[in-house]
Formats: structure tokens, sequence, C-alpha cells
């Protein structure tokens, strides 16, 4: 049946005509239409008999006590009726529940990231410790101890001597933020030191500026073995010697030598002129470090630290009194000592980083084709195939290495993961079946 | 005579008396629209009546964009869903109604009920539930569109579709031409 052609309305249209849900005008054609054409009649026959037989499906009247309850809560507390979903309704009920799972496992989730986060975090941590940065850990040996610990000891005479120079320091600090030296030290004393009432803490032996060079040179050489040689004469020659030598000559590479050297500071100049002679220089660069902060805080403390230690002396020898207090102060006599002893060792260090300069030279081959001998097609296929098997036998045993080594840790964290995810995602996907494609608009 | 928007805005500023008399409109139709859906008259019964509780503790949620008509029908609805949702059974094409041949006292029985069961039965739960809102709660094509997020004329067609399907189990054996 094509109704199209021969009817100026759709069956649908018919239906709706019916349902009284068609737009007046069209509403009145159809009227007239319908009058005269006889299987739209028949049409509109039938939908009305299909109507009428669905109103066969009878329900009983609604039972007598579907309305008490209901108009006792209407006439009960009007102010609970702009509440929220209150308790008592199992739908705002049911509502609940499926938004407090939610929040269950949105809280879930996040804790399980949480988890995952810190575990990241310690893993990191934990590697980290493992592997301390070992040139902070040097650095932390040099240092001195930290304020607070050496001034417990102090005498209280010491320790108001050591307060202004503190505080001298301070505006010091404040007076010469410019100068980027030494700030990574603790504790920075200027030149000249600050004057105290006891006139302690004099300068040092050092004038003018003290000065750490440091001086790094890469020199490409033609002559290789020649510049090794020469590189060590003209070390001794200046009085330096060679702190450390890493020399390297792999078969058919270039080699390399690098060298780190101390010379006496006033023949850094020198040495860096002979050493640009030994061949094409590819990179070079000097930086100089001022430490005479550093070095005139260290005196000062060092000077303090003595002078408590004299009054100990002092004080054991002249004093008699309890075992108990001779112990604490004999105890506190050897804490001093100590101190001063490792700061007199840090002057030394000082002292000798700034009359030795550090020169580090990497020098090399200039580089060369190296000699191979032609081999036939067969062998380099051969070659390339035994490489190949060695290649594949790496990766395979380095993944089983890493299967055993993280398999079960990644077992672990995707279990923990992807069984709430299902959990999820198979609620989610339950709930979107119930809807089955329809659902409803409450407003 | 009011009308239903005027009486639950009336409700919303404090008129008991309104609600009462929306109660009394709707108490057999959505008693019926219940009663239709769900397998046992007393189950059906109780969700009407959280209907009207749920409806009036949440007055405030009514905007009079739609008719109330529609708004208490989708909240009905919703609990229908729900309900089905609660029970673990599966609502999808393949869902049937609700046998109530054994049903409670007082449900229908006739041959002519159970034929109407059986041949909704039949239906996709989409059309069967266009078919229901229309001939049972007389819900227009636009409130049936809004209640199921769907567009008006995707309404009709699937309701004519289910009338066409319906009236070919009626008459089988006729070619309706």
């Amino acid at each position: 049946m094509n109704r199209s052609l021969r009817h100026a309305f759709d069956a649908e249209e018919v239906m709706a005509y019916l349902d009284g849900e068609l737009e007046p005008t069209r509403a009145a054609a159809l009227a007239g239409h319908l009058e005269h054409c006889a299987e739209c009649q028949s049409l509109a026959k039938e939908l009305r008999l299909v109507s009428g037989r669905m109103l066969n499906f009878e329900i009983e009247p609604a039972p007598a006590n579907l309305g008490p309850a209901v108009l006792a809560e209407n006439a009960a507390n009007r102010a609970e009726m702009t509440k929220a979903a209150g308790s008592g309704w199992s739908g705002a009920s049911r509502w609940w529940e499926l938004v407090a799972t939610r929040k269950v496992w949105a809280f879930g989730a996040a804790f399980a990231m949480v988890l995952v986060v810190a575990g990241v975090a310690s893993i990191s941590e934990l590697g980290r410790l493992r592997n301390p940065p070992t040139e902070l850990a040097a650095t932390d040996s040099r240092e001195p101890a930290p304020a607070s610990t050496y001034k417990s000891w102090l005498s209280d005479e010491s320790k108001s001597q050591l307060q202004s120079r503190e505080t001298y320091t301070q505006q010091r600090e404040r007076s010469a933020l410019s100068s980027s030296l030494a700030i990574s030290q603790p504790m920075v004393a200027p030149t000249p030191p600050p004057p105290t009432s006891g006139g302690e803490l004099a300068a040092p032996e050092s004038v003018g500026p003290m000065i750490v060079q440091t001086a790094s040179l890469s020199i490409v050489a033609k002559n290789y073995d020649e510049a090794n040689a020469a590189v060590q004469k003209l070390v001794a020659a200046r009085g330096g010697y060679i702190e450390k030598l890493d020399a390297q000559a792999q078969s058919g590479d270039s080699r390399s030598l690098s060298v780190a050297l101390r010379v006496p500071a006033k023949e850094l100049e020198g040495l860096l002129v002979d050493l640009r002679k030994l061949g094409h220089v590819e990179e070079e660069s000097k930086s100089n470090e001022e430490v005479s902060a550093e070095y005139v805080d260290l005196q000062a403390r060092l000077k303090v630290a003595q002078a408590t230690e004299r009054r100990l002396v002092e004080l054991l020898g002249a004093r008699t009194g309890r075992l108990e207090d001779v112990l604490d102060v004999e105890r506190e006599l050897a804490r001093v000592r100590a101190e001063v002893e490792s700061m007199q060792g840090q002057s030394a260090l000082m002292l000798h980083r700034v009359s030795y300069a550090t020169v580090q030279v990497e020098l090399s081959e200039e580089y060369h084709q190296k000699l191979q001998s032609q081999s036939s097609m067969g062998t380099k296929l051969r070659n390339a195939l035994l490489a190949g098997v060695q290649n594949l036998l790496d990766a395979i045993v380095a993944l089983l290495i890493f299967v055993l080594n993280y398999g079960l840790s990644i077992l672990f964290w995707l279990a923990l993961f992807i069984t709430p995810v299902w959990l999820i995602w198979r609620r989610l996907r339950a709930r979107q079946l119930a809807k089955s494609g329809s659902s409803f608009q409450t407003t | 005579m009011n009308t239903d928007e005027q009486l639950i805005l009336a409700f919303q500023t404090g008129s008991r008396e309104s609600f009462a008399e929306l109660f009394e409109r709707y108490r057999e139709p959505v008693y019926r629209f219940f009663r239709r859906r769900i397998d046992h008259a007393a189950r059906a019964e109780e969700l009407a009546q959280e209907c009207f509780l749920a409806v009036l503790r949440n007055s405030a949620r009514y905007e009079p964009r739609s008719t109330f008509r529609s708004y208490l029908y989708g909240v009905a609805m919703h609990m229908v869903y729900a309900e089905r949702r609660k029970a673990g059974r599966e609502v999808s094409e393949n869902e049937k109604l609700d046998r109530r041949v054994d049903g409670a006292g007082g449900a229908v029985t006739t041959d002519a009920g159970i034929w109407v069961r059986g041949a909704l039965e039949q239906l996709g739960s989409d059309e069967r539930e266009i078919l229901m809102l229309r001939e049972y709660e007389q819900l227009s094509y636009e409130e049936i569109g809004a209640l199921m997020r769907l567009p008006v004329n995707t309404v009709r067609s699937r309701l004519f579709r289910a009338r066409m399907a319906l009236k070919e189990q009626l008459v089988p054996a006729k070619d309706g031409d």
C-alpha cells in the first residue's frame, strides 16, 4: 500500500488526528478528507478499534488504604516538605543508596590513587636514599657543625662574642648581597672580621682576596703520545701534580685522556699558555671562586673554639668539684677539641685550594679512520645474523629479568586498579541496560 | 476549577488543600499506572503511595515549565525503573510485562484483558511504554516525548508502529488493506 500517492495525508496523520494531536488547519482538512475516503475511514476505524481493545486491560480500583498515609503526611509538618529527600521514602532511599554507592566508589578510587602516588613517591625516595649524591655527602662532611650544635657548649662569654659576630655577619650579608660567592656556606663572615670586645677574632694571615681558581681545557692533539707526555712534564716543571688521570684507548677509536691537575695558583696562567700549544683547543673555561668570607668566618669560629678550649682547660685545672661535673667538663672539652681540629682541617684545605689551582684537561687524539679489513658480503651477513641472535637473546633475558623483577608488583597494582574500575563499569552498564533506551524527565 | 499546575504551585506556597485535591485527582490513575506495570498488587499500591509522598516531599523541585501530569508520571516512571532494577530483572527488548493472571485478588482476568496484555508483551519496550502512556495515562505526544526524552515525531511514528502491530495481532488473518 502506498498511501502517499493516493492520499494527501499519511497514516500517522490520521492517527494524530484521532488523538487530537494534529494542528487545527491540517485537522480540518483531514476531517473533510475522511468524509469521502473509504481507505482512511477504514484506517481510522482500525485505530479506534485498537484503542478500544486496549481499554479491556482494566484495573481494579485503588485500595482504600492508599490515601490515608499520603494525606496524613500532607497534614503533618509542612516544613518537612521543603527539606531534601527525607527518610522513609524508599524511592528516595534507593536514590541515595545509588549516590552513596557512587561516593563510596569515588572515595575508593581516590584512596587507591593516593596509595599509588604514595607508593611511587616512597619507591623513588627509597632509591634516592640508597644512592645519595656523593658530592652533597662530601660537602656535609666538610661543613662546620650547625650553629645550634656548637653554641650549646660555648660559655656565656663566648656566646655573646659569637652573637655579636653573627649580628655583624647578618648585616654584612644584607649589604653585600651582590656578592654571589660563598652563598652556599651556612656561616659567612666578611673581610675583615668584625671587631669584638676581646679582640680575639683577628684578621687572617692572608691579605687580599682568597680565590679558588679552576680551569678546564679540552684539547685535540695530533700526536697523542707526545701531548700526553708533555702534559705530565709541564705540570712537573711548574711545581704541580696530577690529582687524577683517566686514559681511554679503545681499539679502533681515538684515544682520550682526562687529567685533573693541581698547580700553584701563580703558575696557572703559564701552564694554560703551555697547554694550549699542545693542540687545537676546542673548549676552555675558567672560574674564580672567592672564599675570603668563608675563610674569615672559619678562622673566627676557630678562634672562639680555641678560646673556649683554653677556658675549659683552665676550669678543669683550677676548680675542684664533683666527679660528675669534672666529667661533664671533660666531655665538653673533647667536643670542643674535635671542633677545633675539624675547623683547622677545613682551614688547611681551603688554603690549599686557594694556593693550588685546579686544571681539568681533556686531551683527545685527532680522529683517524680506523683501518678495517674488507670483509666479504657473506661474512658481513653472518656477522649481522650472529649479532642479531645475540641481540634477541639479550632482549629475551632483559625481558625475563624485568618480568621477574617487577611482574608481581605490576600484577598487584593492576588488580588494585582494575577491580574497582571493572565493578563500576559493570554497575554503570547494568544501569544503562535498565534504562533500555528510555528514560524520563521529571521537570 | 483550578488546573493541576495551579494546585501544585499553591501547594508550594503552603496550601495543603491543594495537594489533597491533586491526590484525589490522581489517586486512581497513578495506582493504575503502577498496577499495569508491576507484578504484585500490594507492591503497586506501595509504590503509588511512595510516588505521592515523593511528590509531596519534593514539591519544590517542580517547575512550571512542564505539566504537573508529566512531572508526576516522570516520578512514577523513575520508580518503576528503580523497582525493576531492584528486582534484578533484565529490562530490555525482551522484557515481559508482568503476568497477572494469577495475581492478587482484584486483578482483571478477563479474556480480553489477557489478550491485550499478551499483545503488549510482543512490543518493544519503548513502543509499549509510549502506547501505554498514550492509551492509559492519556498523555499528549509532547508529554510522552518529554518523559522519554524523545522527539515528538519519534513518539508519533513509534506510537503508530505500536498500534499497527497491535492491530495485526487483533486481526492476524485479515489484511488491513
